[in-house]
């Protein structure tokens, strides 16, 4: 649900049939924010802009890494925390508020990195658990210090005044701060959103295996994003303790506030770039309004509202209000791509009808670009791969079959980083021709290995194009070439139809288009293929199969695991044959297919001997 | 000696405590696969209800829990069929934290509406009276509730393992589909799980209210440790939680009373990170657990 909202972000960049007006509004919005209390001039609406300004900055904070990189941190406020007590402290000894806001942000930076990345293994509900008991461990610490923290009771700001401290007798200056800080942070969610790392977070949000195999560094991307968010948010705990010119434990490392960002995001719209400022926009001024209206008599009212709205925005509007934009979007401009006829108009020209069933096998005289040797793994008692080895050459392919359980998939997670061998080792040949050892999927991708998923792993709430980028960005860091490159990719596979349909629209046969053409952005020099033939009708067959040679003429090797034997016969240079483990037999595809022992491995002994 | 011994017994009657509000918890993520932030709020509600009626009818506490269970019951299952249901199905699983939370929200803030933020106190109607065993003193409604957990915990091992609906529940947890197929309706025996674990709740909060003070924000208390509890223990694994609820309760104690009371939470707290890290399948999970986990 996250994407659907964050996917139409990133359409907007290529601005095919959208008019301008969205982005024409937010604008007014944002300067709404700035214009609105000084026009008024008021003492109290200055304060509800203000708020409007702190909470839309936290929330976007927030949104880096609750909606991009989808880790729902309900402990957010630990950062503000940290940049308040930085902020207090250093001010009460006569450091200016700037500096201290620096060190506020380095610590919840330090901090940010250090506890995130174990919690990183953790998913829904127990990132968040384990987030609010990092909040309550700050809580508590902060109660515990109290010659540094001055504990319960709190601590005051000494009152000094100029914009050295940060302090104001009018409301202005304050308000500049405060929007200043809100559209820094509005900046680097934008900046994030529409380059590279955007793309990466959210592919590893949507599909962590997957945004492995195409080589994004998933837990570094995630890094960056928490670093970001935790300076941003800390930043801004510091101007808001000098706003309010007092802090205490309980109110700054509170779970009731990091709920609220989480909850602006929730209603603007997750993992969107400015659905975050319009929760706090609509949510600030009401809840505001409230409590100056009903007062202390309405204890609790505000966050019973809260609370409600809450559970009211996840049953009924979980892609909040951008949400709701892109789907009066949706129904009046734009036709919808994901219902579109689908199965038509695939390939775009199949090739020179190859005649595919009388094969001509290309002698594979490249030379060798992988070695596996030894390789052997078992799970528990079970030996699913035992001493397997072979070699792979340039411009070859390499069909891999044998029977279900045989062990063609554990192989190939082995040969792609996905799962350690017990034991052996896979060489490959890099680009300058020396061999090494790679050990992690990115190691593997940076040599230019490539592979897809028997089940299909799409992004699935990023468009085609966007899934195909995420491949082309491991050889072109900007947005236009990547997005070029997948175009590119989109056309030759068939895919050019749907290049703005949500990968979750796609017919199985387009999602396996789809896997290889994510695989081929990244121009691999070795693809591995798993199964992409099954369950697609006999014509995508073909062309699957015209396809596959097409990329082997360009100089890729190729290793296919298949059970469609008229693409294993019509392809593959050469056949392995894989048997509860072992390779059974190696050789052309015409003897293989002949080996008394290969039949009796699919077939059963009666055959063999039949 | 007698000192760590008070303690380590203070310890195991926190861990009855502790056992009795985390079962209904570990029973509804084992079951429905969905972590119920609000739990402690139905804790909180019951312990409120505790009071109207123990002061309103003038009964004991203990009688309370005929109205209490039942009352738990229809909220429980009420929150599955119009909350949980609808986001069961949802892409992505915030969407069902943040209704949990949002409804916990809420619950607190209703509860500051009506009753006030100062803390009310429910009859102890002797409950509170300390019983002498050899050189250790414990309070007579501490071994009620401990008493109870270990009856609760051994009843719901019973259900789900020995009756027709309890096997029909464990079922839908390990394949709603193929459940369906066998003719179970799932969402019933969602809607009936959740009943179950929050009438556990009931249970806990008659049996807690007299001991206890209740306040709107009591329910935050209880249930973040017995989060701590159902992870330590195992997710969904009962017995786990009956363990986990007495190493927490004594870890709680011994870091209270040899540390310093006011980093007793961070003890425990910090212990949770640990294992999540660490052990994220628990004491007595398996690793068909490990739903929480990356693989």
């Amino acid at each position: 649900m996250i994407g659907r909202a964050a996917s139409k972000e990133v359409g907007t960049g290529a601005k095919r049939r959208r008019p301008a007006l969205a982005p024409m509004v937010l604008a007014a919005l944002v300067a709404a924010v700035f214009i609105i209390p000084t026009v008024i001039d008021n003492p109290f609406v200055y304060h509800v802009f203000i708020t409007i300004c702190i909470f839309a900055g936290l929330s976007t904070a927030w949104n880096l890494v609750g909606g991009y990189a989808g880790q729902l941190s309900l402990g957010h406020m630990m950062f503000y925390g940290i940049g308040a007590y930085a902020g207090v402290i250093l001010m009460n000894t006569g450091v200016s508020p700037w500096i201290g806001m620096l060190v506020g942000a380095a610590v919840a930076v330090v901090v940010a990195v250090i506890v995130s990345y174990p919690c990183f293994i953790l998913r829904g509900p127990f990132f968040a658990l384990a987030t609010i008991a990092l909040l309550e461990v700050f809580r508590v610490l902060a109660l515990h210090f109290r010659d540094v923290t001055g504990g319960a009771t709190g601590l005051m700001i000494q009152l000094r005044l100029g914009w050295e401290w940060m302090v104001f007798r009018d409301r202005l200056p304050a308000l500049v701060i405060a929007f200043g800080l809100m559209l820094v942070c509005l900046f680097v969610g934008w900046l994030i959103r529409s380059r590279r790392l955007g793309f990466y977070l959210v592919a590893t949000r949507e599909r962590e295996s997957a945004a492995r195999a195409a080589g994004v560094p998933t837990v570094r991307v995630r890094l960056v994003a928490v670093a970001a968010s935790a300076a941003l948010t800390a930043m801004i705990g510091t101007y808001h303790a000098m706003y309010l010119t007092f802090i205490e434990p309980g109110a700054v490392f509170s779970l009731t506030m990091s709920i609220q960002i989480a909850m602006f995001a929730l209603i603007g719209g997750i993992g969107t770039v400015f659905g975050p400022f319009l929760g706090a926009l609509l949510l600030v001024p009401l809840t505001e309004l409230v409590r100056g209206w009903l007062g202390a008599q309405a204890l609790g009212l505000h966050g019973f509202v809260y609370g409600t709205v809450l559970v009211l925005a996840a049953l009924f509007m979980p892609d909040g209000i951008m949400g709701l934009v892109a789907r009066f979007k949706g129904t009046e401009g734009r036709p919808d791509d994901s219902t579109a006829p689908q199965a038509e108009a695939i390939a775009a020209e199949p090739r020179q009808p190859a005649d595919t069933t009388e094969p001509t096998p290309q002698p594979a005289t490249g030379a060798e670009i992988m070695r596996v040797d030894g390789l052997s793994k078992s799970f528990g008692g079970l030996r699913v791969i035992e001493h397997a080895s072979f070699t792979l050459r340039e411009g070859e392919i390499l069909g891999l079959i044998g029977p279900n359980g045989a062990g063609k998939t554990t192989l190939f997670n082995m040969i792609s980083g996905f799962m350690e061998p017990d034991q052996g080792d896979v060489a490959v040949r890099d680009r300058a021709g020396d061999w090494v050892r790679p050990k992690s999927p990115m190691e593997y991708a940076a040599l230019g290995i490539g592979r897809t998923f028997q089940i299909v792993q799409p992004f699935a709430a990023m468009t085609v194009e966007e899934n195909i980028m995420v491949g082309a960005f491991h050889r072109h860091g900007h947005v236009g070439d990547a997005r070029a490159v997948a175009r590119e990719t989109a056309h030759k596979m068939g895919l050019g139809p749907y290049l703005d349909a949500e990968a979750r629209g796609l017919t199985i046969g387009g999602l396996k288009r789809l896997e290889v053409a994510r695989v081929m952005a990244m121009e691999p020099r070795v693809l591995l293929l798993d199964e992409v033939m099954a369950g697609i009708n006999q014509t995508d067959v073909r062309r699957a199969i015209d396809l596959m040679l097409s990329i082997r003429d360009g100089g890729v090797s190729i290793i296919a695991i298949e059970h469609v034997m008229q693409a294993v016969m019509s392809l593959s240079d050469r056949v392995i044959v894989l048997n509860s483990g072992h390779i059974i037999t190696e050789g052309p595809p015409r003897e293989v297919v002949q080996d008394p022992e290969v039949i009796e491995a699919y077939l059963g002994k009666e055959f063999a001997h039949a | 000696m007698d000192t760590f011994l008070q303690v380590l017994v203070n310890g195991i009657m926190l861990g009855g405590l502790f056992t009795i509000v985390a079962i209904g918890l570990t029973l509804i993520f084992g079951i429905v696969k969905v972590i119920n932030f609000a739990h402690g709020e139905f804790l909180m509600v019951g312990m409120y209800l505790a009071y109207l009626l123990t002061v309103g009818l003038g009964v004991h506490p203990y009688v309370t829990v005929v109205a209490l269970a039942p009352a738990l019951f229809v909220l429980g299952a009420l929150a599955q069929r119009f909350i949980i249901q609808p986001l069961l199905a949802a892409r992505d699983e915030h969407v069902q934290i943040f209704a949990t939370v949002g409804l916990s929200t809420a619950l607190i803030n209703l509860a500051l509406m009506v009753f006030g933020a100062d803390i009310v106190n429910t009859p102890s109607s002797g409950l509170r009276t300390p019983l002498e065993i050899g050189p250790v003193r414990v309070l007579i409604g501490q071994i009620c509730i401990l008493v109870t957990a270990v009856v609760a915990v051994i009843g719901l091992q019973l259900f789900l393992g020995r009756t027709n609906t309890g096997r029909a529940i464990r079922a839908v947890a390990q394949n709603r589909t193929a459940a369906q197929l066998m003719g179970i309706n799932a969402n019933r025996m969602h809607i009936l799980t959740f009943g179950i674990g929050t009438a556990c709740v009931g249970v806990a909060a008659a049996l807690v209210a007299p001991l206890y003070p209740t306040s709107p924000n009591i329910g935050t208390y209880f249930v973040l440790t017995a989060f701590v509890v159902v992870v330590l223990g195992g997710l969904g694994s009962i017995p786990g939680a009956l363990l986990g609820a007495m190493v927490i309760g004594v870890v709680d104690a011994m870091s209270g009373f040899y540390i310093g009371s006011d980093l007793r939470e961070a003890v425990v707290f910090g212990m949770f990170l640990v294992i999540l890290i660490l052990r994220p399948s628990g004491l007595l999970g398996s690793r068909s657990t490990l739903s929480h986990v990356s693989p």
